[in-house]
């Protein structure tokens, strides 16, 4: 049985409510709650309201889907909650805020890579076909 | 004996009708809602009138008729041992008039819309974002108050595009957040069109149409192909008795006059000699083409019950024989009877 009044009376010295992601699924198989709970809090258990959820595997159409209560969500953002950087992140994407700058940063980043290993990887096949003959 | 079994019947099979009566009134504000930017008048104000006009309503009700026995017939259900009731005639009399309002409230009448447009809007173009994700993103907003047509399904594509979801994409994503009883994420097999002629074949058009009612939204491209196979199909094969004192009847109806085949019908009825229920749907039908021969003539006329049939058979229809030749016969009926 769990005892509910020790994670109920918790006093915590500092911190301050977050709207984070908690994980809960099986293994290999990850599913997010948005959540609004005390930052000092254990990540998964023990938050103070439930705002939305994430699910990071495509389904069958293809859709990574994820839910958001944005009237919940104003409500907190309203009493002072820090939301964190991949929730932050997702609101970005769905157009509640502005795209978060590490966003546009990364799409930046693999942009550049792939083309310098690109332009890299033909260059190596042919001087490996060179070599063979 | 008899009123004993009817009372045991009607009490045993009333309590599941609540279910249906509010899947009707949610779809009802959905029609309102729907149609509250469109007109609102009837014939009076020289529009062409609607599914839901007063008088259209009325005039499909008393056609749509109220057979008890059919309404409350067995339907598969959860086994319950039955109540029995010792009643007075008296009160057996307002039990009965309990059932039939019952019935009415079951016999509402699903909304006739016309299909709704695509949606095609795009809220934003990101280029930055081209070629990061390899999938969609679906972002729903799950406040408890909106009604679903208002709420926000917004969909950030692979190309960066951020864009409002489709009605197919909003159908599913509202039954995975918001499950409705009795309807599936992937419409059923069923609603094939060869599975749909096995279906007709064995004369189980209600069936369907209820199943199409808790399966589609209204105004959704594949309830009407649904509901216009359904009613072709009955109409090639005579078979209207099966949806009469059903809440499908209207539609029926409402289709038949809309792409002016209502001969067959006709027919139908006054073989089975509802001679009122054929004078008002050729009522129904003038209402809805006051320009064609046959209402020019019953308006000067003042017609009403076999003159306005007559006339009609006349005039307008295609199979002048066969209604005059019904007619004869329900005249000879009836003299007969008199006599």
């Amino acid at each position: 049985m769990v005892h509910l009044s020790p994670l109920l009376l918790k006093q915590y010295h500092g911190g301050h409510v977050v709207i984070r992601l908690a994980l809960g699924g099986c293994t290999n198989r990850p599913f997010y709650r948005v959540v609004a709970a005390h930052s000092k809090r254990a990540r998964d258990t023990g938050h103070i309201e439930q705002l939305g959820s994430y699910d990071p595997m495509p389904n069958a159409h293809n859709e990574k889907l994820v839910s958001f209560n944005y009237d919940r969500i104003k409500y907190w953002i309203g009493c002072g909650a820090h939301p964190t950087k991949p929730v932050s992140k997702l609101l970005g994407l769905s157009g509640f805020f502005p795209l978060h700058p590490m966003t546009v940063t990364n799409a930046e980043r693999m942009r550049k890579s792939p083309t310098q290993t690109g332009e890299a990887s033909p260059e190596e096949g042919d001087e490996g076909e060179r070599q063979e003959v | 004996m008899a009123a004993f079994s009817v009372a045991r019947c009607l009490f045993k099979y009333s309590s599941q009708l609540s279910n249906v009566d509010k899947k009707s009134h949610i779809l009802h504000k959905c029609a309102r809602r729907m149609l509250c930017s469109a007109s609102s008048g009837g014939s009076s104000d020289g529009r062409k009138p609607q599914f839901s006009d007063e008088e259209v309503q009325n005039i499909l009700t008393n056609i749509t008729g109220l057979d008890l026995q059919k309404i409350f017939r067995p339907i598969k259900q959860e086994l319950k041992p039955p109540t029995y009731k010792l009643m007075t005639d008296q009160q057996l009399e307002e039990a009965t008039q309990r059932a039939a309002e019952v019935a009415k409230k079951q016999l509402k009448m699903p909304p006739v819309l016309p299909e709704r447009k695509p949606i095609n809007d795009v809220l934003a173009e990101d280029k930055v974002l081209e070629g990061v994700e390899t999938s969609k993103y679906v972002f729903t907003d799950i406040t408890y108050n909106i009604p679903h047509r208002e709420r926000f399904i917004v969909v950030r594509e692979p190309d960066g595009k951020l864009r409002k979801a489709s009605w197919v994409e909003r159908d599913r994503i509202l039954q995975i957040y918001f499950p409705k009883e009795g309807r599936r994420l992937t419409p059923p097999p069923v609603f094939k069109e060869e599975n749909m002629k096995v279906v007709f074949l064995q004369d189980r058009h209600e069936d369907i149409l209820d199943l199409c009612l808790v399966q589609f939204e209204p105004d959704s491209s594949e309830y009407i192909k649904v509901h216009q196979l359904t009613y072709e199909d009955i109409d090639k094969q005579g078979k209207y008795d099966l949806l009469r004192s059903t809440r499908h009847f209207a539609g029926m109806v409402w289709h038949l006059v809309n792409v002016k085949r209502i001969d067959g019908l006709l027919i139908d009825m006054i073989q089975r000699d509802l001679i009122q229920d054929a004078a008002s749907l050729v009522h129904l039908y003038h209402m809805l083409y006051p320009q064609c021969p046959s209402a020019i003539e019953a308006k000067e006329q003042q017609a009403s019950g076999i003159e306005l049939l007559k006339i009609f058979a006349k005039k307008e229809s295609q199979k002048t024989g066969y209604i005059e030749l019904a007619l004869e016969a329900y005249q000879e009926t009836t003299l007969e009877s008199s006599a």
